[in-house]
């Protein structure tokens, strides 16, 4: 005994050292810090045994927390169960998927209103340190730039149980904590942090000074002086040489560009070649060699050149001789103003009336911007046009007519060409950017812009194979973050994380309604809300209860797959798509493979298992997509959690069949160009067509039985929201929105692909396009999709799975193609446009959750906030497919 | 309408569901409360980590659906795939890798980094010097695994990563990624049985001979060896 023992004189009673451990083994003779430690053990247990987590999501891996808290993994046992909608509630925040600028300022302010004590999991490899996305312009490099994380959960996504592992781990980071340090009891806790601010880029206000001087010194610049850039390729011209060509829009641009035109003009001139495009032209890097064309066709479904000939020959007449060229398989119009006058021919007083407006993408080439639309006919469909519109490639010259007065369905397509690539549109009701902020400095998808991480123009970085020294992307850039700032930048003292330059602008005008006459006001929902599916945000203007005016706000997950998606070589991408509409992932896999086998052409024709194959799973997706859908519908309405757990329970065993045959829950990556991946386990068909035979329609029919004729289910979901059929098809809506409006447009029908034209199954479509209708069609859509896996499963057959040789040097010829396939969610597109290089010039991709949107203000207006939230429900959208 | 007859129905539905978790209805005995078909397992004590037991779930599974993890598990699929990891063979301790770099190359969002070994006098052997996976970037796609002709990297099935710290453990070095052969034929039985496997390994197996004397016939730099 070191410590000399202080007895208080009438104290002094000498102990027997026995006793005195019998003592204190048996009666409490303890000190302050060991008692506290007792308390310690009490409380502790206490919090770690209610962590309440914060109800919101961001990307994929909200699906996986979102499982995590359903019947299979209930997190219930961890007593985690709570999700807490209002951050004041909560203390556990699960930062789930991927952290983009945009969402920042709202996950900062969430995180500040939570009281303490507060935890935060970073949940996956994007809110951890970036993930996949990391180079792209808008992710922010994991959630710990910002916020302490207290546990990280790898994975891409983790597996529920991976999270539940995640929330052990926090619960013995909590065992050891000691209520006599913990830094909430006492009065200097340091947490706020300030909200970072929406300015030409996400912005922390901690370094702002930093940022200033740095910025100043144009380091950023200086980098990108040394790096080498993308190539621009010149635009497709006419197949037969004209008169005059494709004409071009006037130059007005600055000399730098008309020296590049003039390049371009002159090597494309010369005689000898029968294929402009075939030799790239001022492409320094691509050596010059014969790049093997594709063919040319829109899609793989479309009118056919003869008919397009008659087609052009009429506008010709129509409108004056080359007012349209055919310029590989679509028609060039050379005047961008003549536009409403041909679309409105087009759609009005061509025999085939081309209403639907299928998809509205750009390209920015080496001479111009061009805007390609592609057209089909509801009333028989099959036979897609393309439109080509040409505008000067100079950043913020030139517009072209807006095409939204005759198809609203452009409304949000056009707003994206104008926020991706600067391309304005005259007479645009509201002309704003949708994915990034007003005030992003930077038209993302030009070819000239270069992200903050940017290493070259395509995958591989060289930095991966010459020299293996690992490095952080941070290490790319000056300010050691994914930030770029022009240098001019002058508005240092306005940063404010209070601005919302997201959605500001976008405020409702609002209809007049009779019932109520009370001041109107508007309501921001979202960005973090339950019922929004995701970060998605809705500016209602209401009237009482009844809304009066709509604005989707969107691009909180923005994460940039098509920037990345002309850097990644072909092969790259097909994962990259599993994290579009990441419950569809099978789907998605689909459409990018049809899209690059129609630029392949004969070459990657898949053989007949890998087809059945594809579509077993395309199936399977649907059927599990739409029983989550139907769940989720359920809990917007009100009825919380039991549909969706029953739902869950089903797309759990689907997710099986996926884990087991492709690895992965979620992010299958099963398909491949000319194929699929691998082969099936053996033993997975049984499986497969028992859960199929014996189990599916049973527990549809009891979903069915469950919900269809609940009285409270008719009386929230009838009559609501009805779309009329000229409605949905003029707002280019698709999937089951489309046809629970009563349009007979299924892609597996209209324009077949793969095997469809093979099986029995019946379109399904509603009688009154209201929101009853829409949640109705996925369920019998459900039994289709059945019918479908039944004949599939049955007549299997057996051979190769992969057309020619596995490789991941995909050989893809230059061309254009537009693949379409029916997703869950509606029609999903991929527009690739190959240059003969191994990654594609450009890769767009036709969301159906982001056109389907379109409809969502004129489905609302008149009825109530409570319908919106049903609604919403009842468009099934998915944010990673919204703002991708 | 007739008002009620709906709901009462959809409360019928959710009773039945209730009642089939404990009796569920295709012999006699009890299964398990936790969705399984198995028979009900009583005497449910502690048991040690590794050895819980398998809940298989399939088209019979009816009532209770939970699967209490961690003192219960899914099955893990042979082909589920979370991190890479880098093989080497258990005999001899050689890991197969050639530092090819076409795991580098399929990578689509670039999180491998490889440095080729050397020796004394600059040459390149086959054999990686450094090879970093940044868990933090890695999307789990398995492509490196598919594509690579030596069968040297593969997907580990581990999922349990949770961690509190990420900026020195999330970058897996060499020996960070370095997994037996024993173990991975361990977890990958079907594929290390398959037909592409064997021959590849045989042929491998004659190469390498051939490829490490190459090596070592003047020490190298470095001598990536697992300990």
């Amino acid at each position: 005994m070191s410590k000399p023992t202080i007895t208080r004189p009438e104290w002094s009673t000498v102990i027997d050292p026995v006793l005195q451990k019998e003592l204190e083994q048996h009666v409490l003779v303890t000190d302050w810090e060991k008692l506290l430690e007792m308390v310690d053990l009490v409380y502790n247990w206490g919090r770690r045994s209610s962590l309440w987590p914060l109800g919101f999501g961001l990307a994929c891996c909200a699906i996986e927390m979102i499982c995590t808290a359903s019947s299979r993994f209930d997190i219930a046992r961890f007593g985690a169960e709570v999700f807490r909608g209002s951050p004041r509630q909560a203390d556990i925040m699960i930062v789930s998927g991927t952290v983009t600028k945009t969402m920042m300022p709202t996950i900062a302010r969430l995180y500040d209103q939570m009281p303490e004590p507060k935890y935060v999991i970073a949940m996956g490899a994007c809110a951890s340190g970036g993930g996949p996305f990391k180079e792209g312009y808008n992710v922010v490099s994991g959630i710990d730039k910002f916020l302490p994380v207290d546990v990280y959960v790898p994975g891409c996504p983790p597996k529920p149980q991976a999270l539940l592992h995640g929330i052990m781990a926090l619960q013995k980071k909590i065992d050891g904590e000691r209520i006599s340090r913990s830094s909430w009891y006492r009065g200097d806790v340091e947490r706020d942090i300030p909200i970072p601010a929406l300015g030409p880029d996400l912005i922390d206000l901690r370094f702002v000074e930093l940022t200033a001087e740095r910025t100043a010194q144009g380091l950023v610049e200086a980098r990108e002086e040394t790096l080498k850039k993308p190539t621009k390729i010149p635009a497709p011209k006419a197949d037969l040489p004209t008169e005059e060509g494709p004409a071009e829009p006037a130059s007005r641009g600055p000399s730098k560009i008309d020296q590049l035109r003039a390049r371009a003009a002159g090597q494309a001139a010369s005689p000898e070649e029968p294929h402009p495009e075939a030799a790239p032209v001022a492409a320094k890097p691509r050596p010059i060699r014969k790049i093997k064309l594709a063919e040319a066709r829109p899609t793989l479904v479309w009118l056919g050149n003869s008919a397009l000939e008659d087609l052009a020959g009429r506008m010709n007449g129509e409108f004056g001789p080359a007012t349209v060229t055919i310029v590989r398989a679509g028609l060039l119009i050379a005047d961008p103003s003549k536009l409403p006058e041909v679309s409105r021919f087009l759609r009005d007083r061509n025999p085939t009336r081309f209403d639907y407006l299928v998809s509205l993408t750009s390209v920015h080439y080496e001479d111009a911007i061009e805007l390609v639309y592609h057209l089909d006919s509801t009333a028989k469909p099959g036979q897609v046009i393309q439109l080509r519109v040409r505008t000067d490639e100079a950043e913020g010259v030139g517009a072209v007519p807006s095409v939204v007065a005759i198809w609203p369905g452009a409304d949000f397509q056009e707003r994206e060409v104008y926020d991706m690539m600067g391309v304005r549109f005259s007479g645009h009701p509201d002309l704003q950017r949708i994915l990034m902020w007003e005030g992003y400095a930077g038209w993302p998808l030009r070819k000239d812009f270069l992200e903050p991480y940017y290493e070259g123009p395509t995958k591989v970085f060289d930095s991966r194979v010459d020299d293996g020294r690992h490095f952080r992307s941070e290490e790319l850039s000056p300010f050691g973050s994914n930030m770029k700032i022009p240098r001019d930048f002058q508005g240092w003292a306005n940063l404010s994380g209070d601005a919302d330059p997201k959605g500001k602008h976008l405020t409702p005008a609002g209809v007049e309604i009779s019932e109520l006459a009370t001041d109107q006001f508007v309501i921001s929902m979202g960005p973090q809300h339950p019922s929004t599916h995701g970060v998605f945000r809705m500016n209602v203007r209401v009237d009482g209860e009844t809304v009066v005016g709509l604005k989707p706000v969107m691009g909180y997950m923005h994460r940039n797959h098509e920037k990345i998606g002309e850097r990644n070589t072909f092969l790259m991408n097909m994962p990259f798509t599993d994290r579009l509409d990441y419950f569809t992932s099978m789907g998605n896999n689909f459409g990018y493979a049809l899209a690059i086998e129609q630029l392949m052409g004969d070459e990657a024709r898949p053989p007949e298992r890998a087809e059945y194959l594809r579509v077993i799973m395309a199936e399977l997706t649907r059927i599990a997509s739409h029983m989550w859908s139907i769940g989720f519908l359920l809990n917007d309405l009100g009825a919380f959690f039991t549909p969706a757990l029953y739902a869950i329970e089903e797309r759990e065993l689907i997710l099986d069949l996926f884990e087991w045959a492709a690895g992965s829950r979620m992010m299958c990556n099963y398909f491949r160009f000319g194929g699929v991946a691998f082969d099936l386990p053996g033993g997975w068909a049984e499986k497969a067509s028992k859960i199929v035979n014996d189990r599916l329609d049973r527990k549809i029919d009891e979903l069915d039985r469950l919900l269809s004729k609940n009285e409270i289910m008719l009386d929230r979901c009838k009559d609501i929201g009805v779309l009329s059929a000229e409605q949905a098809i003029a707002l280019s809506t698709s999937g089951p929105v489309l046809r629970a409006s009563g349009v007979n447009y299924d892609i597996r029908r209209a324009a077949p692909y793969s095997i469809y034209d093979r099986f029995d199954f019946a379109v399904v479509t509603g009688p009154n396009g209201d929101l009853y209708d829409r949640y109705y069609c996925r369920l019998q859509e459900m039994r289709e999709s059945v019918k479908i896996l039944k004949a599939a499963l049955r007549d299997l057959p057996g051979g190769p799975i992969l057309a020619g040789k596995k490789t991941y040097q995909q050989k893809v010829p230059a061309g254009e193609a537009y693949s379409r396939v029916e997703n869950p969610k509606g029609e999903l597109g991929y527009y690739v446009v190959s240059d003969g290089s191994s990654t594609a010039y450009r890769y767009h991709i036709r969301s159906p959750s982001f056109l389907n949107l379109t409809a969502l203000e004129t489905m609302c207006l008149g009825h109530t906030i409570a319908d919106v939230v049903g609604l919403l429900g009842s468009l099934d959208i998915v944010l990673g497919e919204v703002d991708r | 309408m007739t008002f009620g007859l709906g709901l009462i129905r959809g409360h019928l539905i959710t009773l039945r569901r209730f009642v089939r978790t404990f009796l569920v209805g295709h012999g006699r005995t009890w299964t398990r409360r936790g969705g399984g078909h198995q028979k009900v397992d009583l005497w449910f004590g502690a048991r040690t980590s590794g050895d819980e037991p398998i809940i298989a779930q399939d088209d019979r599974t009816e009532g209770l659906f939970t699967v209490e993890y961690p003192d219960e598990r899914l099955p893990v699929f042979e082909r589920s795939r979370v991190l890479p990891v880098l093989i080497y063979d258990a005999d001899d301790g050689h890991i197969r890798c050639t530092s090819c770099h076409i795991c580098a190359k399929v990578c689509p969002p670039q999180c491998i980094w490889i440095t080729q070994a050397r020796k004394s006098d600059g040459k390149p052997i086959a054999l990686p010097s450094e090879f970093y996976v940044d868990m933090d970037v890695c999307m789990n796609c398995g492509l490196c695994a598919e594509y690579c002709p030596f069968d040297a990297i593969k997907m580990d099935q581990n999922f349990e990563l949770s961690n509190y710290e990420r900026h020195q453990s999330h970058v897996f070095t060499l020996q960070d990624l370095l997994v037996s052969s024993e173990y991975y034929e361990r977890h990958h039985p079907d594929a290390y049985g398959s037909e592409d496997e064997v021959t590849e390994r045989s042929k491998v197996a004659k190469k390498k001979a051939q490829r490490l004397a190459k090596a070592s016939a003047t020490p190298s730099e470095v001598e990536p060896r697992p300990v």
